[in-house]
């Protein structure tokens, strides 16, 4: 009966495979839903295509653990919050696997730039990557083989070994020219232009398109319910099903968090897009190595077509003499290497690779490793792509062996030994120069007599129009940002250098002094980014926080953040995104700090920030936040499983209206093996309208299953209850399954499905054996 | 304001239920409930027993004020010698409310609003403890006496 849709990468799918029955989406019609999304046509996936949807379809255990998971310490807060044996407060293992810790870990991970000349551009495109060097580069920069040490500013070494970079091309990440603002800055004027081809291909690298997050997600559940990959026999005897852990996080979620957090835009209020290296490339193919390496040199630098004015030109620069195995001279190449070594000491590198194009018959090859973190919008057309292409073979990239280990030396050599030491040096730098004046209590009077000055100043300035702002503040109001070299930029970008070198408290007292600034200017994306990552980096460290410290610090700053990011800047990209690791980050605390994480996932479903999909996933979420709180005692009194099976029929019904029957099947197995799990049995049962409601989600997932065994189905003993409970209670009204949340009704109410409704109101009338198909 | 009110047993059981609306600032004590979502109410009450179960350890008092909060339905709890609680749900009473207006109609956990509901609850649990009082009643059974529910709806009136 299954599939075995469940295998990685390897093996496709077979097409013809699913001999289990096609489940029927509520709709009938598996597009409406993504349709009314996006514009993308929903087409059959084919083979090729479904290797693609690899990342929802393994199983989670296969994923890679990182060892390194510290152990986070549970409050005492509330009652039940300390208590326990200290070996039930480790995470289990399995959970390990999906912690969400390490994807925030990997995914605020320096970017490194990649600026090419024209002959090495040509050379990757021999090699049959056409976007070029990033493009090969990209993959293996993911993960950095062994360990990387890093010092963080109190002297001590750390290693880590998982360790990331990201790799884009040159001023890739902007957004799309932002009309509200009137005359938007350089960057954006540059976005103005026509959109060519190229440009086109940048934006589709961008990530923070929420609805293109939920189309993609959509996507993969489509193909999740095309193929399903467990036995979906079990459902009929599921109160037998062995509990599954809801505390992991379902794929889908994974995915839906992950894209996210990839692609970040390339904006002025946060610098972890902004490059902290430029890789500058010339191939060994160029007649004039030095001129291209000063031209491009001096395109990174101008910054005019490349970067807008308020990225930090200061970076580093690094140069790699592409060498060409199959055509061109070694000897040669390494003289103008050493010429390169003499002029740029250790921040150079020979990368040697073969220009031949390499295909999946070769002798050495090996498939081009996938990008996680590509951006929703391209792994969208990917898809696409792939679904319309109908040859395997040639859609998956195959690189040789021997640049790969050339690749991933050339990396490593790069991050350990160029660009993790000037970071390294920024960061002691500008916390010298810049952020050590503002920090004790003379910086809080310097910041102070700042204020008082600067006050009338730079409230008239902000109220005339168009001059530049007063002369203590550094803000520009008019186009929203801080010059690089202003003493706020500076700081931003040492706490982000912090932030991705891992040094958590550094970065939180930088934020933390960058808040109070940024409000006082009222730049207020500045001053939510400030706050979200203000709150980020106190939970990411791992050193415990009371219930009272959490109150003032990690609950204001989300908050403020949130509410910064809705209603000043109507950017509900980043309040989704400050809220979704607050509460992931707070999940992991355990203890008293669970019942925050689940109430910041309310949060979300509240500020109504994500779409369908995204709700249906919060709410498991939710779920999930609940059931990990663990309760004490003989009655398991403080745990919070009523709340989680709760919020996984809201989560049932959710997917249902989305006609992800799968996912209902799942979610509503687990509240009702919650809800048997009570001391007393069956603690739902006699509460018969809430009762009735979960019934009527369960037998719509029957039929929506089976839909020719809707008769036997009714014949559960489940359904023999509930016609009990109807006789002896009158109905002034009968629960709806339509939403009865106000705000997203008007698009799901059209969903419900009509044979189901019949079949409700045949119940009604009390004729259960009434002929439906 | 619309109110659900449950008393629950000691198995999570529901002993008595009443949903009503305000009688203050001219309402007319119908509950409005958006008809769809009716049973959320039992699920958010059976939900809030988590919370019950928490909170009764560490309040020495038998009133637990507002326990638990759900979009913007807020629940109250009184705790009974018995094991017996008493809960109330109470939402703003038109469910479209915009956000930024929502605080100003009634704060659910202003003193004002405690008090009147802590009003409420002493009334009940003084019937209560009558209606129990009848040797025809055992643990856990459902409360049928009409005339408990009278009193009740008497004193949803009166304070509420």
């Amino acid at each position: 009966m299954t599939t075995n849709n469940g295998s990685p990468m390897g093996s496709p799918s077979p097409l013809g495979a699913p001999s289990l029955r096609l489940p029927k989406t509520r709709t009938g019609d598996p597009t409406s839903i993504a349709s009314s999304i996006s514009t993308l046509p929903y087409r059959a996936s084919n083979a090729s295509a479904s290797t693609l949807f690899a990342s929802t379809t393994t199983p989670s255990a296969s994923r890679s653990v990182s060892p390194n998971e510290t152990a986070t310490p549970r409050m005492q807060s509330s009652v039940f919050g300390g208590v326990g044996t200290p070996g039930d407060n480790q995470l289990a293992p399995a959970e390990n696997a999906e912690n969400t810790r390490n994807l925030i870990l990997k995914a605020f991970v320096p970017h490194i730039a990649v600026h090419c000349s024209e002959d090495t551009h040509e050379l990757v495109k021999d090699k049959g990557f056409d976007g070029g060097l990033w493009e090969l580069l990209r993959p293996f920069g993911e993960c950095i083989k062994g360990k990387v040490t890093v010092r963080n500013s109190m002297g001590g070494d750390r290693a880590w070994d998982d360790f990331a970079v990201r790799f884009v091309q040159l001023g890739d990440g902007l957004e799309a020219p932002d009309t509200r603002r009137s005359g938007g800055d350089r960057g954006q004027s540059v976005a103005g232009k026509i959109v060519s081809d190229a440009l086109a291909a940048k934006r589709i690298r961008t990530g923070g398109e929420l609805s293109h997050i939920e189309t993609l997600v959509d996507r993969h559940l489509s193909h999740a319910e095309e193929y399903p990959s467990m036995n979906s026999e079990d459902y009929l005897n599921f109160k037998e099903s062995k509990a599954q852990n809801i505390e992991i996080p379902s794929p889908f979620y994974i995915l839906f968090l992950r894209r996210i957090l990839s692609g970040l835009p390339l904006a002025p209020h946060e610098t972890f897009a902004h490059p902290v290296t430029c890789i500058i490339a010339i191939s060994s193919r160029n007649p004039a190595p030095i001129e291209a390496l000063r031209s491009l040199y001096n395109d990174t630098n101008q910054g005019g077509n490349n970067l807008p004015v308020w990225v930090n030109n200061e970076f580093l620069r690094y140069y790699v003499l592409v060498h060409d195995e199959e055509r061109d001279d070694i000897s040669k190449s390494i003289a103008l290497f050493d010429q390169m070594k003499r002029h740029f000491g250790v921040n150079c590198h020979l990368l040697r690779l073969r220009s031949s194009h390499c295909i999946s018959s070769d002798d050495d090859s090996a498939r081009l490793p996938r990008s996680e973190w590509i951006a929703a919008s391209e792994e969208l057309a990917e898809i696409q792509a792939r679904e319309v292409q109908e040859d395997f073979e040639e859609s998956q990239p195959c690189i040789y062996e021997s640049d790969t280990t050339a690749i991933k030396t050339f990396i490593r050599e790069m991050v350990a030994g160029s660009v993790i030491p000037a970071m390294e040096r920024n960061i002691l730098v500008w916390n010298d120069q810049v952020a050590s004046r503002r920090r004790g209590i003379s910086g809080k009077f310097l910041n102070l007599s700042r204020k008082w000055t600067g006050f009338s100043s730079s409230s008239r300035a902000s109220s005339s129009t168009g001059s530049a702002s007063g002369s203590k503040s550094s803000y520009n109001s008019v186009h929203g940002f801080y010059l690089p070299a202003a003493d706020e930029a500076v700081m931003r970008k040492l706490a982000d250098y912090a932030f991705m070198l891992r040094d958590w408290k550094l970065a939180h007292s930088t934020y933390d002094l960058l808040r109070s600034d940024f409000n006082s200017d009222k730049a207020w994306k500045y001053y939510a980014a400030a706050n979200e990552m203000a709150a980020i980096s106190v939970l990411m460290n791992s050193s415990s926080i009371n219930a009272k410290v959490r109150y003032e610090t990690v609950d204001q700053m989300l908050e403020t953040a949130s509410y910064s990011y809705l209603t000043r800047c109507t950017t509900p990209y980043g309040a989704l995104r400050a809220l979704a690791l607050g509460m992931e980050l707070l999940r992991l605390r355990g203890g008293s700090a669970i019942d925050d994480a689940a109430r910041w996932g309310a949060k979300i479903l509240e500020s109504k920030v994500v779409g369908p999909v995204g709700e249906a996933l919060i709410k498991e979420r939710i779920s999930g936040c609940h059931a990990s709180k663990k309760g004490s005692g003989s009655g398991n009194w403080g745990s919070r499983n009523r709340k989680s099976a709760l919020w996984s029929v809201l989560a049932a019904d959710a997917w249902l209206t989305l006609g992800k029957t799968q996912q209902a099947k799942l979610r509503l197995d687990y509240a009702a093996a919650k809800y048997n799990d009570f001391a007393w049995k069956n603690g739902l049962e006699q509460w018969n309208m809430a009762n009735f409601f979960l019934q009527g989600l369960q037998r719509e997932v029957v039929m929506a299953l089976y839909p020719e065994s809707g008769i036997e189905g009714t014949l559960l003993p489940d359904d023999i209850e509930t016609e009990n409970v109807e006789e002896s209670k009158a109905f002034e009204s009968r629960p709806h399954r339509k939403s009865w949340l106000g705000g997203q009704a008007p698009v799901l109410t059209g969903l419900d499905n009509a044979p189901l409704l019949g079949m409700e109101e045949s119940e009604e009338r009390g004729e259960v054996d009434i002929q439906f198909e | 304001m619309s109110y659900y009110f449950a008393i629950i047993g000691t198995q999570d059981n529901p002993l008595f239920e009443y949903e009503f609306g305000t009688s203050k600032q001219g309402g007319d004590g119908v509950a409005r409930f958006p008809e769809q979502a009716r049973h959320m109410n039992q699920f958010i009450v059976h939900g809030s027993l988590d919370i019950v179960e928490e909170v009764q350890w560490a309040n020495g008092s038998m009133y637990l004020k507002c326990i638990d909060r759900f979009y913007n339905n807020f629940v109250s709890c009184w705790m009974t010698g018995g094991n017996v609680k008493f809960l109330l749900l109470h939402a703003p009473s038109q469910p479209a409310a915009t956000t930024t207006t929502r605080t100003s109609i009634a704060n659910p956990t202003s003193p004002q609003t405690e008090e009147a509901i802590k009003q409420f609850f002493t009334e009940v649990y003084e019937n209560w403890i009558k209606a129990i009082m009848s040797p025809f009643y055992h643990v856990n059974m459902e409360a049928r006496s009409p005339i408990f529910r009278q009193r009740v709806v008497a004193a949803g009136k009166k304070y509420l």
